[in-house]
């Protein structure tokens, strides 16, 4: 209902708006539960969202045809699915929104009382209000605009790639260090890892270059061995860690659903 | 310190002096190295190439700046074979970086090729649509597969999409005829998890090279249709496409720097073993 309103139209704002004061009112209700029992506020939310996805997935289908998708299949508790998706985003947004208090008041602190990283601090506080000065006037004209794309593209943007490519030095360095074949454990590593990197490069593949792609002795082409090590003895190494990871991941996953977590989450 | 002592712990600026060079001379040589085309590359090109003109691809883009270097390249040469073979596309994103760099490299290519071949009719809005940036992955995609205007709405000029010429035809997941994501994280499983495996629509992957081993085991069991591993298998993929692009002229650098990593740890190692057969025989003698 709020995107059929044209962009920019009176409608559109009322909605913004709308929302924004809703939002606003239900965020001051839930400030208004008392502290011994938000938790069980949290438990059943968390429960309930938790309920309808495992439902919506597990019962049976049946035709549900809609006007965009009349082949479309599902149960009961399908058609509900773009609005609990969009509601899960629009609680994904206030979070981000929570997360920047945070920051605000954590930094805050910093600089009130001083010291000697008060610097990143006024940093942290000029950069966020720069970009969220500039993001919100980037379409009213074109020197905003220009601002806006001078500290996205030229300043997040390449101090982000800049952070990233430092660990290209360390790992050159981490590397020759630790590298070394104390034991038959890691001298075995260490082939196979030489074998992958030169497989996976053209000055590498070129020292196998020589035994043509069509003959019997093709397999032992650098790139051919590193694919076996890749497609063989690499993916059922990870397909074990893979079951690992999976029954894990639903046993915390079915803690968190039931409560039975601690910690952060639920107190 | 005798130099086999030394070969073994030299200094951390000689190594970051050395792959300085090693990574930034290949950029002024003019050679080109020919690389063979690993199969699942392979697999890609050929999935895209049997697909009929005017196909809709669903574009995953959930790469930063930080690995530019090899999302950025997957991600062009993935971009110029759809517009040469008039398969419509969405960029899809669930980060802010993305659908920004992603949408620049759209407009670039999309220049490029309305000089060069105008008859590929690249337009965005006909041809290709940038959805934009999306929170909360997983619920996106949970609902974008049963009503993709629904959960979609607005490019990112604020268009509806719905009335856009490149959406027509477009309203679930069934409509949706492959997903390329081009991830250097492992939420590039949300797509299998919700969109792939249920729906059955074939996925292509573009991950990092260090991600890319965890990823063959969805190879192996036909959930992915084809992968570009890393930076490598950009390159592959422009030399399958005959083009000459970002991924190309990166490759020497890759192979020096490759090459570099791997001298130094054969170094290390040699001269720890040379100096442990020294102590050997001075032990002998004693």
């Amino acid at each position: 209902m709020f995107h059929e309103a044209p962009g920019g139209s009176g409608a559109w704002w009322g909605w913004v708006i709308g929302s924004l004061v809703v939002s606003a009112v239900f965020l001051a209700l839930l400030q208004l539960i008392p502290q011994r029992f938000r938790r069980y506020v949290i438990l059943a939310i968390t429960f309930l969202g938790g309920l309808y996805f495992a439902l919506e997935f597990f019962l049976p289908t049946h035709a549900m045809p809609t006007p965009q998708d009349p082949k479309a299949e599902g149960n009961f508790l399908t058609p509900y699915l773009v609005p609990f998706g969009n509601v899960a985003t629009v609680i994904g947004a206030w979070t981000v929104g929570v997360g920047v208090l945070n920051l605000c008041q954590v930094h805050g602190r910093r600089l009130t009382r001083g010291g000697s990283n008060v610097i990143y601090s006024f940093a942290f506080f000029v950069s966020m209000i720069a970009m969220l000065v500039f993001g919100l006037l980037k379409d009213v004209n074109k020197t905003f605009t220009d601002i806006y794309d001078l500290l996205f593209m030229h300043g997040l943007n390449t101090l982000d790639a800049t952070m990233f490519s430092i660990i290209a030095f360390y790992i050159v360095s981490a590397a020759y260090r630790a590298f070394r074949v104390r034991s038959a454990e890691a001298t075995l590593l260490l082939i196979t890892a030489v074998i992958v990197m030169l497989g996976q490069v053209a000055v590498g593949q070129m020292l196998t270059s020589a035994i043509p792609k069509d003959s019997m002795l093709a397999f032992l082409r650098i790139e051919g061995i590193r694919n076996w090590v890749l497609t063989i003895i690499n993916a059922a190494a990870t397909r074990a860690i893979g079951f690992g990871l999976g029954i894990g991941g639903l046993a915390v996953a079915l803690r968190i659903w039931l409560g039975l977590e601690r910690g952060s989450y639920f107190e | 310190m005798n130099i086999l002592t030394l070969l073994q712990n030299l200094d951390r600026r000689w190594l970051y002096a050395l792959l300085l060079l090693t990574v930034t001379v290949p950029f002024f040589l003019k050679i080109r190295l020919p690389v063979t085309v690993s199969p699942p590359t392979q697999k890609l090109y050929d999935k895209i190439e049997s697909m009929p003109e005017g196909s809709f691809v669903l574009f995953g883009v959930d790469w930063g700046p930080g690995t530019r270097g090899e999302n950025g390249a997957q991600t062009e040469v993935m971009m110029r074979h759809l517009m040469q073979r008039k398969i419509r596309f969405a960029l899809l994103a669930f980060a802010p970086e993305p659908s920004v760099l992603c949408q620049n490299i759209a407009v670039k290519l999309q220049k490029e090729y309305n000089e060069t071949h105008p008859e590929y009719g690249v337009q965005e809005g006909v041809t290709w649509v940038n959805w934009g940036y999306k929170v909360d992955q997983v619920n996106i995609l949970k609902a974008l597969v049963r009503d993709v205007p629904a959960t979609v709405s607005a490019d990112v000029h604020n268009h509806t999409i719905a009335d856009l010429p490149v959406m027509k035809g477009i309203h679930s997941a069934k409509d949706i005829s492959l997903i390329l994501n081009v991830n250097p994280t492992a939420s590039y499983q949300a797509y299998i998890q919700f969109v792939q495996g249920p729906y059955k629509i074939p996925m292509g992957l573009a991950p990092t090279a260090v991600m890319a081993p965890e990823t063959y085991t969805y190879l192996d069991s036909g959930q992915l249709v084809g992968m570009l591993n890393g930076l490598q298998g950009a390159i592959e993929y422009e030399q399958l496409l005959g083009v000459i692009g970002r991924a190309t002229v990166d490759s020497n650098s890759l192979s020096f720097a490759h090459l570099l990593i791997i001298s130094l740890i054969l170094l290390g190692n040699i001269a720890m073993l040379l100096e442990r057969s020294q102590r050997a025989r001075a032990g002998g003698a004693r």
